[in-house]
């Protein structure tokens, strides 16, 4: 399967806050803390990517430690696919 | 009844991954004591190519990657021959893990297995088959961490490795009878190296945590490995923590 686009990775995100009762803004600006989207909510999304495009999407943690932004976890899942 | 006899200090002494940081430390302090120095990793330092030829009577060292079971046992022979019978080892050569567990692959957990675990247990079990052979005793310490006992994100796979050595390590002070005495050290979190795996805001944590109020330094892991290869203790089957009591 292709990769997913930006647009399909900002709806995947939206549904895993969606199931804890919370919602992704529509800023790629806003401050992951603020919006209560905390780490193991990147792994379900990932691993929801994952799902999608059949391959794994393997990744060590410091580069994880660098995502601050609604805009940094888009980044970071397509660079995640395109590498 | 016979008098128990004592494990004489070690007098060639075997140190995995002896080319930087905890290791090279290892290298210099044995050094310094008058030990008979082996050591290896993947890629020689000029650090540790300095030490083999400012010493060439006391050090021999070279390219072996630990997971190269026969590299490893060519050299273990060659240090046989150039230095003597070996009746020390410190099974230091490691990999770390930066990753959280459902985002390492199987290869990437295998590798960490096959490098912290199996070539470990692996020269080992070489190095104690060329010892008894010779009816040697020896010693023997397994550099493992904190994160065998207690959990730390990121560090799943690693984890278990070390947690694996220290439980090798008291089945093998069984096993062996006293005629090898066999410990683990087990460091808590460097401000160097490793510890960059938990972040600064974790490191802080532990620091605040940490009676002693500051993170271990290399050089105060290398006297205690020192007194397990050299002095006369009876301790066996241990793992002795250094980290400041930050664990308990």
């Amino acid at each position: 399967m292709s990769e997913l686009t930006r647009a399909q990775i900002r709806d995947l995100m939206g549904e895993v806050m969606k199931a804890q009762g919370k919602t992704l803004p529509s800023d790629d600006g806003a401050d992951l803390r603020e919006i209560g989207f905390r780490s193991l909510d990147f792994s379900e999304l990932a691993l929801r990517v994952e799902d999608e495009i059949g391959d794994e999407l393997n990744f060590d943690a410091p580069g994880l430690r660098q995502i601050a932004k609604v805009g940094d976890v888009l980044d970071f899942i397509e660079q995640l696919q395109s590498a | 009844m016979s008098e128990p006899t004592l494990v004489p200090p070690s007098k060639v002494v075997l140190v995995s991954g002896g080319s930087k940081g905890l290791g090279l430390a290892f290298v210099n302090d044995l050094i310094d004591a008058g030990v008979k120095v082996a050591a290896f990793a993947r890629t020689v330092t000029p650090e540790l190519t300095a030490l083999a030829e400012k010493y060439p009577d006391q050090v021999h060292v070279g390219s072996v990657d630990v997971t190269d079971e026969k590299g490893a046992q060519a050299f273990v022979k060659e240090v046989e021959a150039k230095l003597g019978p070996i009746d020390g080892l410190v099974n230091n050569a490691a990999v770390g893990q930066d990753s959280l567990h459902v985002h390492t692959s199987a290869e990437q957990i295998a590798n960490i297995i096959h490098t912290n675990l199996t070539a470990p247990l692996v020269l080992t079990r070489f190095v104690l088959r060329r010892m008894m052979a010779k009816g040697l005793k020896g010693r023997i310490v397994n550099v493992t961490s904190i994160c065998a006992q207690r959990g730390y994100p990121g560090l799943v796979a690693y984890s278990a490795t070390k947690g694996g050595m220290d439980s090798a390590t008291r089945s093998m002070a069984r096993e062996l009878g006293g005629r090898v005495l066999v410990n683990s050290v087990a460091p808590g979190f460097f401000a160097s190296d490793m510890s960059a795996v938990l972040g600064q805001t974790q490191l802080d944590q532990i620091v605040r945590r940490t009676p002693t109020g500051h993170l271990t330094e290399p050089e105060e892991v290398v006297p205690v490995v020192r007194m397990l290869l050299l002095e006369n203790t009876n301790i066996n089957g241990q793992v002795l923590v250094i980290d400041g009591a930050a664990s308990i």
